[in-house]
């Protein structure tokens, strides 16, 4: 349901980072998005080509990758996927931090990011001393 | 960091790997809530719940139960209006309205400008009624100590095993709305039990916020 307000800093971040790098154009931008958050895919598809429209992003790809979610238990060490229980009155799968080992509760490790992995830019070549092409 | 460049005419494409956290922002942010309101000797408590679920009846008891013991701040989450303010500032603690517009949660940035408008050398315990909404405050941690959901019996037997990753993110669980259980046909403990199954080391308090039971519940699991 945030994911206008999401992709609104997704797309501010990789505005500032293209100018950093004097680039003229974003060609991709490579999203992982943890299966623990609430961020819909979708949406943010639908709010990136909104906000790059007029923007050195326009018509770049966004590429997500999605994150399993990670829990880690502090009793006993162990490090594993978010394991799945089976819901004893209505029969459904549903997600618990039970150590699966030990019993105990574990946290979360990942599962949780939203994180730009990497940014394909287009900039103009910077001119070397015996470039005949361009100087 | 600069990871390859590949000659392509006069352009070249570079790959920039910033490696950034978008939701690690609002994270960052919340630890230094926590930071300050923990400088200050400041017990804080997010409550969250859908729309109804009873977080301000439920506030205005708390509020009731403990204004003897603890110097009390409210901040009140609300998309346009003042009415759960209103309530709250009736029980004489200080209250300060978030608008939050269109959001459908608060985020750490502006309880860190509400925290601005309070003195915190004048108070003991913080108290947060979020966005009525049971999926997106659950992903903006605030920098309270104590996160609470609350569920009424009104909303169904489905709550808890349809929101699952809401309930990982909570400290305590409130069922609330107890009076009606029998005429919804719930079993408040049935709701308990899924949820300690989804997290082992969650809390409980089975209340009725009209009349105040099970409050003694929640301030024990809250530890206040
Ligand atoms: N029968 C019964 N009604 C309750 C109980 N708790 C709250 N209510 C009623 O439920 C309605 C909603 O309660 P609120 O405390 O305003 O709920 P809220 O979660 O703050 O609602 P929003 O802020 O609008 O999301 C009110 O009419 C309350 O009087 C309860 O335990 N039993
Ligand atoms: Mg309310
Ligand atoms: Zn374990």
């Amino acid at each position: 349901m945030h994911e206008l307000a999401m992709a609104t800093q997704l797309v501010e971040n990789v505005l500032e980072e293209a100018k950093r790098y004097e680039a003229k154009k974003v060609a991709e931008v490579h999203l992982t998005i943890g299966k623990l958050t609430f961020l819909g895919i979708e949406q943010m598809r639908f709010s990136y080509d909104i906000l790059t429209k007029d923007t050195i992003m326009k018509d770049s790809k966004l590429i997500i990758t999605e994150q399993d979610g990670v829990i880690e238990c502090q009793s006993c060490g162990y490090k594993g996927k978010v394991p799945i229980e089976d819901d004893p009155a209505y029969h459904v799968p549903v997600p618990t931090l039970r150590c699966p080992k030990c019993g105990e509760a574990a946290r979360i490790v990942e599962g949780k990011e939203c994180t730009i992995t990497s940014i394909r830019v287009l900039k103009q070549q910077e001119c070397k001393d015996d470039c005949k092409r361009c100087c | 960091m600069t990871d390859k460049e590949i000659v392509k005419g006069e352009e070249v494409t570079l790959e920039i790997k910033p490696g950034m956290n978008i939701l690690e922002v609002n994270k960052q942010l919340a630890q230094k809530n926590k930071e300050l309101l923990q400088k200050h000797n400041v017990k804080a408590i997010d409550i969250m719940g859908s729309i109804g679920a009873g977080k301000t009846s439920l506030i205005e008891q708390l509020v009731q139960a403990l204004k003897q013991k603890y110097r009390i701040a409210v901040f009140k989450g609300d998309l346009t209006t003042t009415i759960d303010a209103e309530r709250i500032g009736r029980h004489g603690v200080k209250v300060v309205t978030i608008n939050t517009g269109l959001e459908c949660h608060l985020d750490a940035n502006v309880v860190a400008r509400a925290v601005e408008r309070i003195s915190l050398q004048d108070i003991d315990l913080l108290i947060i009624e979020n966005v009525g909404n049971l999926i997106c405050p659950a992903e903006f941690p605030l920098g309270t100590e104590k996160r609470v959901v609350v569920v009424s019996v009104t909303e169904g037997p489905y709550m808890v095993l349809k929101h699952p990753f809401t309930f990982m993110t909570a400290d305590v669980m409130v069922v609330n709305k107890k009076d009606l259980a029998e005429i919804m046909k719930i079993d408040t403990n049935q709701l308990a039990k899924q949820a300690k199954d989804i997290k082992p080391d969650m809390k409980f308090a089975i209340t009725n916020a009209l009349t105040g039971e099970g409050i003694e519940d929640l301030i024990k699991a809250l530890e206040l």
